[in-house]
């Protein structure tokens, strides 16, 4: 014991570490550390130092070599190598043909060309800049607005998160028990959800402004059908994800790793230097070691609350308030939206679901659709200030294009983002029904 | 740096220099595990389905290997800064606030990383004189427990380092930064991520890209 305050009020002691903990993230301590040492103070003062230290001295090593989080190095690396396999020249190329003759036809094809390359990335920076590139000076020719141009692009990267592979979701599933599986399905209707309300949004500003996205046409349907067998590998890629975790053929992580390895022969096919990926995995492997490190030190923490007892704490506050809960959910979520101003999605989630997500299931919502819905929101983090880290990476690739333009250019999809959360708020079956669809029985009665 | 080599900086810069390569080592050895997941996912779905012979104890072989992945690289990480925080008011101070913030923030590492390395130590102990194996394929599991303390060690000698060369340029914040990490502002890490997917092929966006 340090305070001698001991079992004889853990909410107090739970409390004050709590405290403690937030002081520690915003004096600049890493999270994992931070998080670690809050959880061992609070055990030692509830258990005392032998016990405490000893169950922490476990926690890394036990939680870290579960088998559903294996999936995370699988997907980070398909994301890290996407790039290298060089399909976003052609997805571009082919959205381009068959989407540029709606108006703004170049920006919505920009749009479901990143929604076709989120299914091998699951990271919106890397996404964000790989079309900066590809997209925009393309755009530019065309006389795009540049606004629009970067705009769509910093936007669209955000796509990314919610369309399998994930690595965000994956986390939220470890997290809170649930399946990974229907996550990762789950994810995939907000997506294309997202990039459709995307696509509305710029079609409908562009018959207002024709001048500043013209669409572009002239493409014969012979052109058209060239363009797809180069974006065949995504499709390859996205069924084999899609129906092994659907069918139970594969795991997550079986279809991960098959995934990576079809990325990975393209990416030598295209001749990749050997330099580029040893590069690759390198960065794999810091970006993977950073999240373990995040999970097993903000699992020594959720040790020390499962005893403070804060989380039902909480959740009694919560479902005491007299509030409508979808009242409540909105509160939550514009919590969220602040946070992410000034923090990263991962270590935001990893550090405030132990005690948010207990409530919000006593609240009566779905533990899959909280997952999709928070992480849309820990995206919109990604394009709004003053972090905008998308906004940040187009600016860098681009550096002709001011950083105070990119974040105007984003202000019309930060309204498309409110709309697509809504439709999800109100119709919550866009995430819950597809992982719910019962395809053997679906299957069967096509038989029958 | 020659103003530099004759105090603190000079055996700080040839710690420095000496604990490189053996991050980059295990990062790489981290890398490499990532590498075999991917070809043992690909043998397994291709033996399964193809064969109908999976590969015996290929869960235990996955978890075993995860403690590669999941700590090897740490101390590369920490290097590199990459282990998250809150840049709120750390990315806004400068000169010896900046550098007793640093401090603060690897004492810190040191004191958890420190307790870990001792007490992962006794979970290893006790895995190798019980002789703990995995349920499936009865794999010793005492190896992939040793890792931990061992990676833990590397970013201890990582951590220190940083803790003293933020205590050199907190006691005297004209010298030249030595085994630090430089705080970036946000531009600064939209470059790192831009040149983490693209490596060395950033080009001038005006020739439009790679041929």
């Amino acid at each position: 014991m340090i305070l001698g305050i001991g079992m004889s009020d853990p909410f107090l002691v739970g409390v004050l570490t709590l405290g403690l903990l937030l002081l520690l993230i915003f004096l600049g301590v890493r999270v994992v550390f931070a998080a670690a040492i809050v959880g061992l103070l609070g055990l030692v003062e509830l258990r005392g130092w032998g016990p405490a230290a000893g169950i922490i001295g476990t926690v890394p090593h036990s939680k870290s070599s579960a088998y559903a989080l294996s999936v995370l190095p699988m997907f980070i690396f398909i994301g890290f190598l996407a790039f290298h396999a060089g399909m976003t020249q052609q997805l571009f190329d082919a959205a381009r043909k068959w989407l540029g003759w709606l108006p703004g036809g170049l920006a919505v094809a920009t749009v479901f060309a990143t929604a076709g390359f989120a299914a091998v990335s699951g990271a919106s920076t890397a996404t964000a800049a790989v079309f900066s590139r590809v997209a925009i000076p393309e755009m530019l020719k065309h006389g795009y607005d540049r606004r629009m141009a970067a705009g769509v692009v910093a936007s669209a990267g955000t796509l990314a998160t919610l369309i399998p592979p994930s690595a965000i979701l994956v986390i939220y599933a470890i997290i809170v028990e649930q399946s990974v599986g229907k996550l990762l399905l789950a994810g995939f209707l907000p997506g294309i959800v997202s990039a459709l309300v995307y696509a509305g949004i710029i079609v409908f500003w562009a018959i207002l402004k024709p001048g500043s996205a013209p669409s572009v046409s002239g493409f014969s349907w012979g052109e058209r059908v060239r363009t797809l067998p180069g974006i065949s590998p995504i499709l390859l890629v996205v069924i084999i994800i899609m129906t092994s975790i659907y069918s139970g053929w594969a795991t997550p992580t079986e279809a991960g790793a098959l995934g990576a390895g079809v990325v990975f022969v393209l990416a030598l096919v295209r001749g990749t230097p050997l330099s580029a990926i040893k590069n690759s995995l390198m960065e794999s492997a810091k970006l993977t070691v950073m999240i373990f490190s995040l999970i097993w030190g903000v699992l020594i923490f959720v040790r020390f609350l499962g005893f403070s007892g804060i989380p039902g704490v909480f959740t009694e506050w919560i479902v005491g308030l007299d509030m409508h809960p979808m009242a409540i959910m909105i509160c939550i979520l514009l919590a969220y939206a602040v946070l992410g101003m000034f923090m990263d999605a991962i270590g935001m989630l990893l550090l405030t679901l132990p005690v948010v997500y207990p409530a919000v299931i006593a609240l009566g919502f779905d533990p899959i659709w909280f997952g999709i819905i928070v992480v849309k929101m820990a995206e919109i983090c990604l394009i709004t200030p003053p972090i905008g880290l998308n906004c940040f990476v187009v600016n860098g690739v681009r550096p002709d294009i001011p950083l105070g333009q990119v974040f105007r250019g984003v202000a019309l999809f930060f309204v498309a983002d409110v709309i697509t959360i809504a439709v999800l708020l109100m119709f919550p079956e866009v995430v819950t029904w597809l992982p719910n669809f019962d395809f053997a029985a679906w299957w069967a009665g096509l038989g029958s | 740096m020659a103003h530099d080599s004759a105090a603190a900086g000079g055996a700080l810069g040839r710690a420095n220099k000496a604990l490189i390569p053996i991050e980059d080592t295990a990062n790489l050895l981290a890398a490499f595990a990532i590498m075999a997941l991917m070809i043992l996912g690909v043998l397994q779905i291709v033996l399964r389905s193809v064969f109908n012979t999976p590969i015996t104890g290929y869960i235990d072989l996955v978890e075993l290997s995860m403690a590669s992945m999941a700590f090897l690289g740490a101390a590369y990480c920490q290097r590199l800064g990459s282990h998250i925080r809150m840049e709120l008011l750390v990315g806004r101070l400068k000169g010896r606030a900046l550098w007793f913030a640093e401090a603060f923030g690897t004492l810190a590492g040191l004191f958890i990383i420190g307790v870990l390395i001792y007490y992962s130590w006794g979970h290893f102990l006790r895995s190798y004189t019980l002789g703990d194996t995995t349920i499936d394929a009865e794999y010793p599991v005492w190896p992939s427990k040793l890792l931990v303390p061992i990676a833990f060690s590397i970013w201890f000698a990582r951590l220190a380092l940083q803790f003293i060369g933020s205590v050199r340029l907190f006691l005297n914040p004209s010298l030249e930064p030595v085994a630090v990490v430089v705080a970036k502002d946000v531009a600064e890490q939209a470059q790192d991520e831009i040149h983490e997917v693209m490596g060395d092929e950033i080009d001038p966006p005006q020739n439009g890209g790679r041929s």
